[in-house]
């Protein structure tokens, strides 16, 4: 018998609030839920490690302030550093303007500037502005002085890593919503062996729910062993 | 151009959407075909493909026509490169029978929007703002005094300002100012570093004016908005009404002209602003972050006629007033921030009010969030990453190097049992300091100076006190030093 192909359809998770363990981060996700409701600080700034899920939170007050009927953007300093500056021109008309990873940007005076004025001018109109960065606003090599003091002004959070029990009911979580079940045993002996970085667990799990599919296979400790 | 039509593209960041501004957004629904789309794209791209270039686009949907809306060029541009392709394929496959045309134009929902649903909905002026929609008094014909939009933060008085010996001087040129607007002092420059309260007191001056004449035209805007207009204003051949605009008004507040360094077109039209303003008697108030002589890439001309006025400073709050204003700010939020707590914040932070407010705001947010009284305890556990980051910076052997280098001695000299003046005067300098900064004990601090007692330590801020009181050099010494170790 041939394997089975998947279909070629939106296999990939959206990033929302609700596929998102918040474990010790509760407070966080519950200031984002309420600027998406437009209430709560116009600006929030969190910080941590990657792999800590930023960029999660940021894309999902994005989809979460969509099904609002508000208007959003998402702006990962990381891909767009080489662009024009003019990228930011109007921003300030959207409702949330999210910039994930800031810190790619310290140094550079140009996108410092863009991005204060991108603020000042958010301020200005009333919105609400979401950072995410790996470090504190005064760790993070920001020359514009304006700009780290800025960043300080709203209310700041550090995201913190999940433990172990965490990062496992993380993955569950995940693999639920992608219509799999993944035992405690089997979540537990993925924790054991693979990196615990959420970003390299979650592309585990979405070659796991290609092959079992291709395989008709369940989640299992030998099953899962030959893809870590 | 007229005056009317130049506000809407004052407040329209694309040029190119100035056309949409006068087309009614008919489906006020939202658009179940692009949501359709969207549902699909989203498995396609990558999160962040679809987060940064596909949601933002606004949908509106006809029976032939699929308007996608950019908010500026560059996104139009690279959707048009990069996904237009992808968003065809997708229409054609979700449309039964002949696919709408899809259009990709500049704009957005709100610049779209019908501002009367805005003010019967009554909206306050940001959010009209935001909607790329003019005030009440917009259908002023062109010929008339342009109408203005102030852009003045309401809550940002005099009353809401905490005064201090940092700021007394600023407060007070700023209220006379306020009370005779165009008279007093023209112009007044308030500089300092950031942070400190230079915007708040720009604005209270407006509000003040404002509230002694109801009908002035105060006009507040940043300096990067009056570069950003002039730039508009030269693409549209519209400079005359942008000159208008800006001539017009009773009191210009312009915020952060150190960022004019370098523009020499936009220096030399706000000179000419500037110089108007001032022959009519109206009011110009300046904020720099730094002494304006000092700003490299102004002209002189400029820095000169800066200095016509009055050119007040505002320095670092000091503990009392940063402390106060933790309180001020709490009561504004109806919070009773007990005293010892303020205190706690404002002996740890001490580099900017943004920082204590962002502190303040942390503690006030998770009392809110886990239903507890603001107690010390629960202050040093809400803060407890800012705190350590705090002392993790000023240590008594970093403020030592600090001031060693300053007066361009060595460590070791801070430590010795050496008496001249040039030695004991940055010892003292030095232990004030660490007694301000840090949460070291009397003893500590004596200890961490060659052994010394702990009433020779408080001998040395006795000192210092006085001495910064009496000798503005070694107040300025102080200022710069606390400046360097808090930022």
């Amino acid at each position: 018998m041939s394997d089975q192909l998947p279909l070629h359809i939106g296999l990939r998770d959206s990033a929302t609030f609700a596929n998102f363990y918040p474990a010790s981060n509760e407070q966080l996700i519950a200031e984002l839920r309420r600027c998406v409701m437009n209430q709560g600080e116009h600006f929030i700034f969190f910080h941590g490690i990657s792999g800590t899920g930023k960029s999660h939170c940021l894309q999902a007050v994005c989809h979460a302030a969509t099904k609002q009927q508000l208007q959003a953007t998402y702006l990962p300093m990381r891909d767009i550093q080489s662009m024009p500056v003019d990228l930011l021109e109007g921003l300030e008309q959207f409702d949330i303007v999210c910039i994930d990873d800031v810190e790619s940007i310290a140094g550079n005076r140009e996108w410092e500037v863009a991005i204060f004025n991108l603020y000042n001018r958010i301020r200005d109109n009333s919105g609400y502005l979401m950072v995410a960065a790996n470090s504190k606003p005064d760790e993070l090599g920001i020359h514009l002085k304006d700009l780290q003091s800025r960043l300080t002004w709203g209310l700041v959070f550090q995201i913190e890593s999940l433990d172990d029990a965490a990062l496992a009911l993380t993955l569950q979580l995940r693999a639920k919503t992608r219509g799999m079940e993944l035992p405690d045993d089997v979540a537990a002996y993925i924790l054991k062996r693979s990196s615990r970085d959420m970003n390299t667990l979650f592309s585990l799990l979405e070659i796991l729910d290609r092959e079992s599919l291709v395989e008709q296979r369940k989640l299992t400790i030998p099953f899962v062993k030959n893809y870590l | 151009m007229g005056v009317d039509n130049f506000w809407l593209w004052r407040y329209t960041s694309a040029s190119t959407t100035r056309h949409k501004i006068t087309t009614e957004y008919k489906n006020t629904v939202s658009a179940p075909l692009w949501q359709a789309c969207l549902n699909h794209l989203e498995g396609e791209l990558t999160s962040e493909q679809f987060n940064t270039w596909i949601r933002p686009l606004h949908a509106e949907e006809e029976p032939e026509c699929l308007r996608l809306l950019a908010p500026n060029r560059f996104v139009l541009d690279w959707v048009n490169e990069q996904f237009i392709e992808q968003i065809t394929a997708t229409v054609a496959r979700l449309v039964n029978g002949t696919a709408p045309v899809i259009q990709l134009e500049i704009g957005s929902r709100q610049l779209t929007a019908n501002t009367e649903v805005a003010s019967e909905a009554g909206l306050d002026s940001a959010k009209m703002r935001r909607n790329g929609q003019q005030g009440p008094s917009i259908q002023t014909a062109p010929e008339q005094v342009p109408a203005h939009f102030s852009a003045l933060n309401k809550t940002f008085t005099f009353d809401s300002f905490v005064e201090g010996k940092s700021n007394q001087l600023a407060r007070a040129a700023s209220m006379q100012v306020g009370e005779n607007s165009g008279a007093a002092y023209n112009p007044l420059l308030i500089y300092g570093g950031v942070g400190l309260g230079k915007t708040h007191l720009m604005h209270a001056v407006g509000n003040l004016i404002l509230a002694k004449n109801p009908q002035a035209h105060v006009v507040y805007l940043h300096s990067e908005r009056f570069v950003a207009d002039m730039v508009k204003a030269l693409q549209h051949n519209a400079i005359n009404e942008f000159k208008r605009y800006y001539r017009s008004v009773d009191a210009l507040l312009i915020d952060d002209i150190q960022f004019f360094a370098g523009k020499g077109r936009s220096q030399e039209e706000f000179f000419h602003t500037f110089n108007t303003l001032l022959e009519r008697q109206q009011q110009v108030i300046m904020t720099c972050d730094r002494y304006p002589k000092e700003v490299d890439g102004l002209e002189e001309r400029l820095k000169s006629r800066f200095g016509w006025g009055l050119t007040v400073a505002i320095e670092p709050p000091e503990l009392e007033t940063r402390a106060a204003i933790l309180m001020n700010k709490a009561s504004l939020v109806q919070i009773d921030l007990p005293r010892e707590v303020a205190f706690f914040i404002a002996k740890r932070i001490y580099s900017n009010v943004r920082e204590l407010e962002g502190a303040l705001r942390r503690v006030i947010a998770n009392a809110h969030f886990t239903g507890k009284a603001i107690t010390l305890d629960f202050a040093k556990e809400s803060l407890r990453d800012l705190l350590a980051l705090q002392e993790k910076l000023v240590s008594i052997d970093n403020i030592q190097k600090v001031v060693a280098e300053y007066y361009k001695i060595r460590v070791a000299d801070l430590h010795s049992k050496r008496r001249t003046r040039s030695i004991t005067r940055p010892r003292q300098i030095a232990m004030a300091l660490a007694k301000e900064l840090t949460t070291h004990s009397l003893p500590e601090i004596g200890d961490a100076f060659g052994g010394r007692d702990h009433t020779t330590v408080i001998h040395a801020c006795k000192k210092v006190k006085e001495l910064k009181e009496s000798d503005s050099r070694i107040h300025e010494d102080y200022t710069n030093l606390l400046r360097t170790l808090s930022t």
